[in-house]
């Protein structure tokens, strides 16, 4: 079955943060909290690249591997989410994942950790779909409205990509045949294992 | 030095040595059984409707009009 | 957790399996987050609710959105930048709760970049001006909108009693709409000055003069959608990926067709990171630059004959400037090799059509006006004006700098380039329904000054001075400005001024003065820059999100603004402040003649329409309000790359309807997508070059020859329409009774008599009417009898490569005031100094003189950063952004790092040669070349070191504040503009 995917095109991403303030944005995300991050890479320097990185929903998600109180769950499409009201906060997760993804906001002046909190794909979480305890716990659920992430949806250049996976593929393809480069698909093997 | 301990170096060298090395086939976790609360979003993704809704939304989002 | 071994991973993926974090490279947010800068981040995350994701503030969760109330969509366009993204605005019960992409506009297709993206917060607006305060001994005081508009207005009368009203100085602004813009210019001119401009001064202002002068329009001349036509696209000084991010979108989809990209910057910009070539460039070396390709074009015959003969005049005068520019002489002032010079000559040259863009990188110097022309020059000599994937994109900066520089507050024109003359002033009085007499009883009219070169005129006459300089309007001496007195009072509406130069000398400017006001929805560098402890007013002003209106995209599309949420707090609009203080001067009647004021707020339909009335000369006259909604209502018919609609009832109409939008809107028009462009008529946005300039030069012939535009019934060159001009032409016949009624008004003649019957002789009133033209026509008859015959109303020139008027009519490089090369001083020096230039003495040669190379030996630059925009007052205090960029910062090449002994991170000192000195944190980066700096400008609330929060009323301070790149940065202006000289100075960088 067809599956959701990220797929950030570094040919076409600027840097410009759009995807990381639309995050904030649609999900009021506080401070000192980035679900959504640019990196670049030899910056300043010729071959300089960027890319968006968020939570890449894997397909055997390291983060739910090593949670020690089984918060995670994987939705048909393969988005991972998981259960605030179950997370402990450990972080294993955190030192588990490819990609950084989660996030841990302060809770105390002696920083331990509160509730784990990543990317959703703007999917919410257990909660009663667009329900404001699905808000205040895990953001917007766009999906549930038949929308995509905002992030994507809102990228300057439509670098970063956010759908079906066929559908993305389709679409950075042909852009690859437009430029007859290289495919640059970063962290999708990663991501998503071997075959892809 | 005597034998026994030499003896006791000798079986120790292994481990000594074992424990410069790397081991490159790293223990991987197979994800336990989610133990939350039922998210509805999963029942509605079973229906066509909202993943076609998904999929021209993606249409209208991504291609270069 | 179950520990299962699952099965083995070949170790090469794992070392390939580093974090984003983990990297080799460092980029400048990594950097910054190093750097050791513990934000008041830290405390807004603590605190948190178990289980809560959101923010800690309770207030702040109003501002989510609620399940199950209402949601109504208003649609807006983005106020960051001039590209002109739709918004799309969600609103519960009067609250900005959220936001959607807007993926019918053909502008953006629901693109943003991290400021449009972030556009909700300005619905919160917690650090906004709340009410009306002022300063008390150095304590801020509430007071109400009565007593605020009282006590300012006393004063106000006062200073004007006493020194005449050339002593204020009023800033309008380039974020405020069209209408808002042209209300803050309309009353400078009821209150009796033109002292009054805005932020395209030090933005575009050698753009629009230089542009002007040599085809006709000051503006970009296609569009960001046309680029996806483009075979080639060089860029100088502009980076458009930190600037205009969504322009990038049809940037790169232009490259992705084929484009050939070419950036050409100081520095290594974001944009170079995605150019097919990149050229590093001296500071203040574009004239060389340009000629050094020309150079190249002409060797190999590259120019485009047919197109100069039929279209360009004075090219030969360039080649002669040229010929000096051999690859050596280039390479010696430029830095660029010759080999890189002739690669990118030939990209060019063999991918036509290509766009030339520029920006801030090109216009920031004392010759500013000579680059933006050597610009012009390169594309009129490749043939690549007036064509679909040609033409001079110039990406104007704030939302609405098109539009407030077309008919906004400018201090040497009058709303649409109609200039300072009586005629000009008779025209605006007409459509204001005024009497001539009763605006210039307004004006000083005591005594005539030095309007420049000893001309003597009344102020009336005389250009204002320009934003650039009003602090010389405070510390000058009064005998030697051309006006009476001196600025006793400044009132700034929307403008910040850390983004202009000279900081210690504007400290002690504002330290002089005697009132400050302070129109905006920030307190701004300006309420804090000073130790002033008294007369010093802060009214807050609305965003654009606040209002409706129209505003003007760079590419001259104008778009509809639904209003998103009510004014915040006591917030009023610019039209409403503008309201209460004409009421209180007591020229609100007349002002508001034909505005009706709903509320106290003048009705924006009503001003757009009166704009209408009156701006014939860049056809802002066929943009309704009715067909501005109606486009904005059918945003998604319109194709991406030719902005025309497909079906529907606007069918073939331009998005937007970009100026010139000829005629009435009556006449239907479409706008015209891309000026100048000969291949289609007139009547379907097709054009020809502007007869602006006479119709010879020194008995050689300015009218296009054997070039016009599509079905044109003239098949040569023609000057301007006039009346005189249709009855020679026998085409005087065409016009209906009413507009040959308006045309007489306008001529004031009320002969009864037919044509065959009157006389046409010089004075004689036939001969008045005669001398109505395409632009003084209230009618609009001459123009839509001109088009019908496909002509352009504005004539059918060529465009001239040299400029008679200005300092140096062939465009020629000159040394930076101050220069690292002072070898090239004696080669290449700067003008005299002037004694009234825009009513101030100006000087050139006298700050010229004195070497500073050996004690500030780094060229000092400056630029944008995609999160921030202008001088940053609103976006650092969006929370969204300013977590983005905490950090003022400098960025320096290793090896000038190494000399210095500075480390990555570590806070230096950055001085300038005039003293000012700006305290901020060193990232080492071969981002910059070696000799090389550049500062971020878009922060202010720093002074010399020292953090300015205790002087922010309370909760007004932004989230982030730093020092103002401009506290360093120096002296020098354009010779015909006034821009600052701020992308090429010197500064020396310590150790702090």
């Amino acid at each position: 079955m067809a599956r959701m995917k990220f797929l950030c095109d570094a040919e076409r991403c600027i840097e410009c943060n759009a995807c990381v303030t639309a995050c904030k944005n649609e999900n009021e995300v506080p401070w000192g909290v980035n679900r959504r991050r640019v990196i670049t890479l030899d910056d300043g320097e010729p071959g300089e690249k960027s890319v968006s990185v968020a939570c890449m929903h894997c397909t055997d998600a390291p983060c739910a591997a090593v949670c020690p109180v089984d918060c995670f769950y994987t939705t048909t499409d393969g988005l991972v989410l998981h259960d605030k009201d179950l997370c402990i906060g450990c972080g294993y997760c955190f030192y588990a994942c490819p990609f950084g993804a989660p996030q841990f906001p302060e809770e105390s002046a002696f920083s331990q950790r509160g509730k784990m909190d990543k990317c959703t794909f703007c999917a919410g979480g257990p909660e009663e779909d667009n329900s404001n305890a699905e808000y205040e716990k895990y953001g917007a659920n766009r999906i549930a409205e038949g929308k995509l992430p905002a992030c994507a949806e809102m990228c300057s250049t439509k670098a970063l990509l956010a759908g079906d996976g066929e559908l993305v593929a389709d679409i950075y393809l042909k852009r690859v045949m437009q430029r007859s480069g290289r495919p640059d698909t970063w962290g999708w093997q990663k991501a998503y294992g071997a075959g892809v | 030095m005597s034998r026994y301990a030499l003896l006791a170096l000798a079986l120790l060298a292994p481990l000594v040595v074992a424990g410069c090395y790397e081991d490159v086939t790293p223990t991987h976790y197979e994800a336990g059984v989610y133990k939350g609360k039922t998210d509805p979003l999963l029942e509605k993704l079973e229906s066509g409707d909202l993943r076609d809704q998904l999929d021209q939304r993606f249409e209208i989002a991504a291609t270069d009009r | 957790m179950k520990l299962i071994r699952k099965r083995s991973v070949p170790a090469a993926e794992q070392i390939a399996n580093t974090t984003p974090d983990g990297g080799a490279g460092i980029n400048r947010r990594e950097f910054l987050r190093r750097s050791g800068i513990t934000v008041t981040g830290a405390a807004m995350a603590t605190g948190l609710g178990p289980g809560m994701m959101r923010r800690a503030e309770a207030e702040r969760m109003e501002t989510a959105p609620k399940a199950g109330v209402e949601t109504e969509v208003r649609r807006s366009v983005c106020t960051h930048c001039s590209v002109g993204c739709g918004v799309m605005a969600e609103v519960q019960n009067g609250v900005w709760t959220g936001q959607e992409p807007d993926f019918e506009s053909p502008i953006n297709l629901g693109a943003h970049c991290a400021k449009g993206a972030s556009l909700r917060e300005h619905g919160h607006g917690e650090k906004r001006v709340k009410y009306p305060m002022k300063l008390v001994d150095g304590k801020w005081k509430r007071l109400s909108w009565d007593e605020a508009v009282n006590e300012i207005g006393d004063k106000l009368l006062e200073i004007r009693e006493k020194s005449g009203p050339d002593s204020v100085f009023w800033c309008g602004s380039s974020k405020a709409s069209n209408e808002g813009s042209y209300l803050q210019r309309k009353f400078a001119a009821f209150w009796g000055t033109n002292n009054i401009d805005h932020q395209a001064r030090i933005c575009h202002s050698t753009t629009v003069a230089g542009v002007a002068n040599t085809w006709g329009y000051g503006a970009m001349t296609n569009s960001y959608n046309d680029m996806h036509n483009c075979k080639s696209m060089i860029f100088v000084g502009s980076n458009a990926a930190e600037a205009h991010p969504v322009a990038m979108q049809h940037i790169l989809r232009a490259k992705e067709n084929g484009a050939r990209m070419i950036v050409v910057d100081p520095r290594f910009t974001r944009t170079a990171a995605h150019a097919d070539q990149y050229m590093r460039l001296r500071p203040g070396s574009d004239v060389g630059f340009i000629w050094g390709l020309l150079w190249h074009v002409f060797e190999n015959g590259w120019e485009d004959r047919e197109y100069i003969n039929a279209r360009v005049f004075g090219l030969d005068d360039i080649r002669k400037e040229v010929a000096n520019w051999t690859p050596d002489v280039v390479e010696d002032v430029t830095g660029v090799p010759e080999e890189e010079m002739y690669e990118a000559a030939k990209t060019l040259a063999e991918n036509r059509p290509g766009t030339i863009v520029w920006c801030m990188g090109g216009t920031q110097h004392h010759i500013g006006n000579n680059n933006t022309r050597a610009y012009c020059v390169l594309q009129l000599a490749l043939g690549n004006i007036g064509k679909e994937g040609g033409g001079a994109n110039i990406f104007r900066g704030h939302d609405n700098v098109q539009g407030a520089t077309d008919v906004g507050p400018n201090c040497h024109t009058l709303p649409g380039y109609y200039g300072l003359s009586e005629g000009a002033w008779r025209h605006w009085s007409r459509v204001w329904d005024v009497d001539y007499e009763y605006i210039r009883g307004r004006f000083d009219t005591e005594q005539q000054y030095d309007a420049g070169g000893g001309d003597m005129a009344y102020t009336m006459n005389i250009p204002g001075m320009p934003v650039s300089r009003w602090i010389d309007g405070i510390l000058e001496d009064r005998e030697n400005l051309s006006q009476k007195d001196k600025f006793h009072a400044i009132f700034f509406q929307g403008h910040a001024v850390n983004s202009q130069t000279r900081g210690p000398e504007m400290k002690k400017a504002l330290e002089e003065v005697e009132l400050v006001v302070v129109s905006d929805p920030y307190p701004t560098h300006l309420a804090v820059m000073s130790e002033r402890q008294n007369d010093t007013y802060l009214l807050p002003t609305c965003t654009q999100f606040e209002q409706a209106g129209s505003v003007t995209a760079s590419n001259r599309s104008l778009q509809w603004r639904e209003k998103v949420v009510d004014p915040l707090f006591e917030s009023k609009t610019d039209a409403e402040v503008l309201y209460l203080f004409a009421e209180k001067f007591g020229f609100a009647d007349q002002m508001f003649k034909n505005i009706k004021i709903e509320d106290g707020m003048p009705s924006p339909e009503d001003t757009l329409r009166e704009i209408n009335r009156g701006t014939w000369t860049i056809g802002y006259t066929g943009q309704s309000p009715e067909r501005l909604k109606a486009h904005m209502a059918n945003r998604g018919a319109f194709n991406t790359t030719s902005l025309r609609a497909e079906g529907t009832d606007l069918d073939g109409e331009v998005y937007g309807l970009p100026w010139p939008c000829w005629g009435p809107p009556e006449m239907r028009h479409p706008g015209t997508p891309v000026l100048y462009d000969t291949s289609k008529p007139v009547s379907q946005g097709g054009l020809t070059f502007r007869a602006r300039f006479g119709t010879e030069y020194k008995g050689q012939n300015l009218l296009a020859e054997g070039s016009y535009s599509k079905d044109s019934d003239l098949d040569d060159g023609y000057p301007e329409f006039t009346f005189g001009m249709l009855r020679q032409l026998g085409w005087h016949t065409e016009l209906t009774a009413e507009e040959i009624r308006t045309i007489k008004s306008v001529a004031g003649v009320d002969d009864e008599s037919n044509f065959e019957e009157m006389s046409f002789d010089p004075g004689s009133p036939g001969a008045k009417l005669d001398g109505v033209n395409w632009k003084t026509d209230l009618s609009g008859g001459i123009q839509r009898v001109a088009i019908k015959h496909e002509c352009a109303p504005f004539g059918n020139a060529k465009a001239r490569c040299i400029v008679w008027q200005f300092p140096d009519p062939v465009p020629v490089h000159r040394e930076p005031l101050y220069t690292q090369r002072y070898d090239l001083v004696e080669k290449y020096p700067t003008y005299e100094d002037r004694k009234a230039f825009w009513r101030l003495p100006t000087a050139y040669a006298s700050i010229q003189a004195t070497d500073y190379s050996g004690d500030y030996p780094l060229s000092f630059i400056s630029g944008r950063l995609t999160e921030y925009e202008g001088g940053g007052e609103e976006t650092r205090s969006n929370i969204w952004l300013a977590e983005l960029q905490q950090e003022m910062f400098v960025e320096i090449n290793p090896a000038d790092a190494n000399d210095r002994g500075i480390n990555d991170g570590q806070r230096v000192w950055l001085e300038g040669p005039e003293g000012g000195r700006i305290n901020v944190v060193a990232m080492v980066t071969p981002r910059v070349g070696r000799g090389v700096v550049w500062t971020p400008f878009h922060f202010g609330g720093w002074f010399q070191g020292q953090d300015l929060i205790d002087r922010y009323p309370e909760g007004t301070a932004p989230y982030v504040r730093g020092e103002a790149c401009n506290t360093a940065t120096t002296y020098g202006y354009d010779s015909v503009t006034q821009m600052q000289e701020t992308k090429a100075t010197l500064c020396q960088i310590t150790s702090a």
